[in-house]
């Protein structure tokens, strides 16, 4: 039932160093700490002057493993490490500096991948490309559904078939993805036959 | 392309803009419109001279809105093989030609925050329509426009008027040069740089914006290269079981077009890779002059772009 082989899902690679940029920004969340603390190794062997023009905005892990992450980074030698509690802040930080970026700039996502989806979503509206963009999914998978019937949007979803939370209606979970509301979409699973879902299964873990 | 499909025009009005560049003004035959366009086209203008037929690519600079008549710039090139030759001294008021529709392979980015344009000389043209697009519009841009002297600034009292403070002119002869660095790596994000011109000026813009971190996406270039003159050379084509003999100022093309055999092209300066000709034997080096083959394509020997490229040696067998 579950729709899969549509072109717009996202494919990601792991993160590697672009030292033809001049300055590089990197967004982290949990776990998306350990392929962004590979990049700055790998500056740090093949382009150390890149150091000091790298800045990372990360949201920690709860516990105790947060601060080791964080001063992981600050060792590294960059310029600047920024942490936030959560997601929307860093977003709201990212979409600041953004403003004021110069061209010469490279973006390094790391995380779940609702969050890589909204930060490369702010990153289109300033009109960055794929050669601009590198990102690395590590995390959780959990979806951002987009209801084509409501156009609510329904945040962390786990299931092949979740109820939107702002019509009700149960979706089907798509693999049809848009970069520009950063969600996949989710259609009325219960259409043709009212009551008739198929099996609900945890598939996005 | 085709000679059906081309659009019969007659020449409404000349102007002589520099002592180099001459303005023509092309409009419909039957009258009416002619095909709608956006800023960056370019035409090919077919030109039937005593001996020989020239193709030549030339932009459009006119409002993409206006549709009664196109403008072309011609650029009077010293080591013409013969086009721009033509366009300039046998051509009159009332001379009819023909041209091909419009293509497009030098557009601006249709979500870019803001344009840098840089032009030099003759290389001013697309951007003459391109402006008409970014005109009135919310997204920012600017011009930065070299050429040799004063009298070489073709167009400049009409980018003037309309532009004001957004162009920038740099004369060679007071000594005025863009400041490339300074320019390119104080861009916003999400600028588009466009570069049309001579050759040098292209490559000293992509340069500096790789080395000021630009990825090549945001990079546009158009320079038709003017096929150069050669020594002569045959070419078998294997499929049509013909030779063609190649004189020293025709190109591949045209001496292919002129055995009957179409071949299809856009742009007839190396640039949008529509003539793309597999080579299935060679004996001797092929002499690539075009934009469109990676430098591993033209190493390995297996295609050739005829529109501007030539062959040495013993022979040359062609796919076609």
């Amino acid at each position: 039932m579950l729709i899969t082989g549509i072109k717009s899902k996202p494919v990601y690679t792991p993160l590697s160093a672009d030292i033809g940029g001049r300055y590089h920004l990197m967004l982290g969340m949990g776990v998306g700490a350990a392929p962004l603390l590979r990049v700055v190794a790998q500056m740090r062997t093949e382009a150390p002057s890149a150091l000091a023009n790298t800045r990372v905005l990360y949201v920690p892990p709860s516990g105790d493993a947060a601060q080791a992450h964080v001063a992981e980074f600050q060792n590294t030698g960059v310029a600047e490490v920024r942490t936030f509690g959560n997601a929307q802040a860093l977003l709201a930080a990212f979409s600041a500096l953004l403003t004021q970026a110069l061209m010469g700039t490279r973006l390094y996502v790391a995380g779940p991948e609702s969050f890589m989806g909204l930060g490369m979503k702010i990153a289109l509206q300033f009109n960055l490309n794929k050669d601009e963009i590198r990102a690395e999914e590590s995390g959780s998978l959990a979806r951002r559904v987009h209801c084509v019937h409501c156009r609510a949007e329904t945040e962390d979803v786990r299931t092949n078939v979740v109820q939107c939370v702002g019509c009700s209606r149960w979706l089907l979970v798509r693999d049809h993805y848009s970069r520009r509301l950063a969600a996949y979409m989710g259609v009325m699973a219960d259409a043709e036959a009212p009551g008739e879902l198929p099996p609900i299964q945890e598939v996005f873990a | 392309m085709s000679e059906s499909q081309t659009i019969a025009v007659q020449v409404a009005a000349i102007e002589q803009v520099t002592p180099l560049i001459k303005h023509f003004t092309l409009a419909p035959l039957d009258g009416g419109n002619l095909p709608a366009f956006s800023g960056g086209s370019h035409i090919i203008v077919v030109m039937r001279g005593a001996t020989r037929t020239f193709r030549n690519p030339y932009s459009l600079l006119s409002p993409p809105n206006r549709l009664e008549a196109y403008e072309i710039g011609v650029r009077r090139m010293e080591e013409s093989r013969g086009g721009s030759h033509f366009l300039h001294d046998a051509v009159r008021v009332g001379t009819r030609l023909e041209i091909a529709h419009p293509v497009n392979l030098f557009p601006l980015d249709k979500i870019a925050r803001k344009h840098v344009l840089i032009a030099g000389g003759i290389g001013i043209t697309p951007f003459l329509a391109q402006l008409e697009d970014l005109h009135g519009g919310a997204v920012p841009y600017e011009l930065h426009y070299s050429v040799r002297s004063p009298a070489h600034a073709a167009f400049l009292d009409r980018l003037r008027d309309r532009e004001g403070e957004r162009v920038r002119m740099y004369c060679d002869s007071a000594g005025e040069a863009i400041p490339f660095d300074a320019l390119l790596s104080t861009q916003p994000l999400g600028t588009h740089v466009y570069v049309c011109g001579p050759e040098g000026l292209i490559r000293r813009v992509i340069d500096t914006a790789k080395a000021s971190g630009w990825p090549g996406s945001h990079i546009h270039w158009e320079q038709f290269s003017v096929p150069p003159v050669g020594d002569a050379f045959d070419a078998f084509l294997a499929k049509s079981q013909r030779m063609v003999h190649v004189l020293p100022d025709q190109t591949l093309l045209e001496a292919i077009e002129a055995a009957g055999i179409d071949v299809p092209y856009l742009c007839r300066g190396g640039v949008c890779g529509f003539c793309h000709t597999r080579v299935t034997g060679l004996d001797g080096e092929l002499i690539h002059n075009d934009h469109y083959l990676s430098d591993a394509e033209k190493s390995a020997c297996k295609s050739i772009m005829p529109c501007v490229s030539r062959a040495r040696g013993k022979s040359l067998v062609l796919d076609l």
